[in-house]
């Protein structure tokens, strides 16, 4: 009977250290769980708690504040063919990109726009190569393209602002007044 | 003879340049659209403009005049033409016109057009994943470990018949010996072992606690970063932009997954796509989980309003604990850290786990050895760390040849606890 429980107990362990998984799926245990894991809602952490305990909480900016660097309080111009229209008469109001500036909207040319529209302006980034990357539609060639070429700077700022065609919204950059200027990047 | 046979020949020549010239030319029709139609225009499926798969069975497309001259100038074709007005209503715009087009350029992007409008079934290259490699170096270790262990229980065991049968042939007489698991000299140094080896899985383990290497969970979708970052080549920080800003890297939000996949809607060229359990994954499926809570529909996508997407709850991987502070734009912005030092590969990952052990030792080891970007006098560098006087003199003195992050109080409690 002895020898029967130390074979099971060689057996358990076996089988428990041969069905260890290699992939860590839990995070595990904290020493100190109260220094660990912040007592405030940190960002991204779930509300949930606050809704089970009755508190109203939508994560949500209160109605008619303004985010800090929101272009489409300034830019009024709506995202429809209309708005589309209109948006060349739209003039630059800042000045002309000093060095320095430039260095920044090549940085951000480099990052938001060159995985299309190609390192060198020419419309073959790496998501369209040629038509052999994953993006179903050719991007325009920012050098030769006659669109391109003959679009106002107000358009294009509208265009980069919500989106065009395949073009998704890139509000993101336009907080620069880089965008407007980025036709001479290169030049 | 010869005459008739030059002018077979030359007969010959003639007939093949014809027949080239007036082949509709595949390979020139390909280059002018993607030149020219491929922004708008899919071949199988509609985009901006419609798919022009099956084009010449449409309309009165299938007289190539006609469509010459819908192409050259839509504007003026369609003031006489209810079918091109329509396509303006579902399409939302107006074709570009292009006036430099040609018949015979007609002819050539028409052909091309018939030749991809075949639908390839099986784009994706063949290739599992690679076989588990069992480790052998092991195995073999653990087989030798194993025979030399025997040979020395068969050795002792010799030993000890051999002392018996001396003893025996010299006639002296000892007490029975000891069985093993009652002489002390064994408990004991199986005593000290198991107190070497237990100390030292028990440290090991103490230390671990709340350290999260290797974690990877199960996302709520399968976003590969080897596929976007990797392959695709999209920078780190179009996505997570704030890390160039802010203290947190940010969570990208629907909207921007949704600037590509508006359009992108299938996954058909890149690798097959597995689960660290090898399971295959539907890489398609994947991107209509993204759709589900974007709320939009593939089939009308102008009709998609992005302030009804739901936000997509990722499992935060990288954690630390609430005492410890730390900032992204002041690593990679100040000190120009490349994401990967700390992340690992993240370009050879498709689910993304934690590489470094994100531990006090980990971080100080990198404070003490980084060395400071101090040369801001050559024009390049960073301005603030001109108050550094003393340090700016040591080197110009040749006191120290360089200034690590431990020097300008890396290694301060306050810096990360306060």
């Amino acid at each position: 009977m002895k020898k029967f429980w130390i074979i099971a107990a060689c057996a358990t362990l076996v089988v428990g250290m041969v069905s260890c998984n290699k992939v860590r799926r839990s995070p595990g245990r904290a020493y100190m769980p109260d220094m660990a894991y912040s007592r405030a809602y940190e960002t991204y952490a779930s509300t949930e708690a606050l809704h089970n305990k009755g508190v109203n909480y939508t994560g949500m900016p209160v109605a008619g504040t303004i985010a800090k660097g929101d272009m489409l309080q300034v830019y009024t111009l709506p995202n429809d063919s209309a708005g589309y229209a209109q948006s060349k008469n739209v003039t630059n109001p800042l000045p002309a990109l000093d060095a320095k500036e430039f260095v920044e909207a090549a940085r951000l040319y480099l990052i938001n726009c060159a995985i299309c529209h190609g390192e060198k302006l020419d419309g073959n980034g790496p998501l369209w190569k040629g038509g052999d990357g994953p993006f179903p539609n050719a991007p325009r060639n920012l050098l030769t393209d006659p669109v391109v070429a003959n679009m106002a700077d107000g358009t294009m700022f509208h265009s980069i602002t919500y989106g065009r065609n395949s073009m998704g919204t890139l509000w993101f950059p336009i907080n620069y007044k880089a965008t407007l200027d980025d036709r001479p990047l290169y030049k | 003879m010869a005459r008739k046979l030059t002018l077979f020949v030359l007969s010959l020549v003639v007939s093949s340049t014809i027949n080239t010239i007036s082949a509709q030319d595949v390979a020139a029709g390909k280059a002018l659209f993607m030149g020219k139609c491929a922004s708008c225009h899919q071949v199988l499926k509609a985009g901006t403009g419609p798919a022009l798969a099956g084009l010449e069975g449409r309309h009165k497309w299938s007289d190539h005049n006609e469509l010459l001259k819908w192409i050259n100038n839509p504007a003026g074709y369609m003031a006489s033409d209810a079918y091109t007005q329509g396509l303006k209503a579902q399409y939302g715009s107006m074709m570009s016109g292009f006036p430099e087009i040609t018949l015979k350029d007609v002819g050539d992007i028409v052909a091309y057009i018939n030749s991809a409008a075949v639908p390839v079934v099986d784009k994706i290259p063949p290739g599992g994943p690679e076989p588990a490699k069992g480790n052998s170096n092991a195995v073999i270790f653990g087989v030798i470990s194993l025979i030399l262990g025997i040979i020395a229980l068969i050795l002792m065991q010799v030993n000890s018949n051999l002392k018996k049968m001396s003893d025996d042939a010299e006639g002296i007489t000892r007490p029975d010996p000891v069985p093993a698991y009652r002489n002390k000299v064994y408990i004991a140094m199986a005593a000290i072992i198991f107190f070497v080896v237990g100390g030292y899985l028990v440290s090991k383990g103490a230390i671990g606690l709340g350290r999260q290497t290797n974690y990877q969970p199960v996302q709520p979708i399968y976003y590969s970063h080897k596929v976007h970052a990797g392959i695709n080549q999209i920078s780190c920080l179009y996505c997570h932009g704030a890390a160039w800003d802010s203290k947190h890297a940010a969570i990208p939000s629907v909207n921007t997954c949704m600037n590509c996949h508006k359009a992108i809607n299938e996954y058909v060229k890149g690798p097959k796509l597995y689960d660290e359990s090898g399971n295959e994954i539907n890489g398609t499926l994947e991107i209509e989980k993204l759709y589900k809570y974007a709320g939009f529909d593939p089939k009308n996508p102008t009709k998609w309003d992005p302030t009804k997407s739901k936000p997509i709850e990722w499992v935060k991987i990288h954690n630390l604990p609430d005492h410890v502070y730390f900032n992204h734009s002041q690593h990679i912005r100040a000190g120009k850290v490349q994401c990967q030092s700390c992340h690992g590969e993240i370009t050879a990952m498709d689910e993304v786990k934690q590489v470094s052990e994100l531990s006090m030792g980990w971080c100080v080891n990198c404070h003490r050895e980084t060395k400071v970007d101090f040369n801001y006098s050559e024009g390049k560098g960073n301005k603030f760390y001109s108050i550094y006087e003393k340090f700016h003199n040591d080197i110009k003195n040749k006191k120290m040849d360089s200034v690590t992050v431990k020097d300008i109080g890396g290694l301060e409690c306050q810096k990360c606890h306060y």
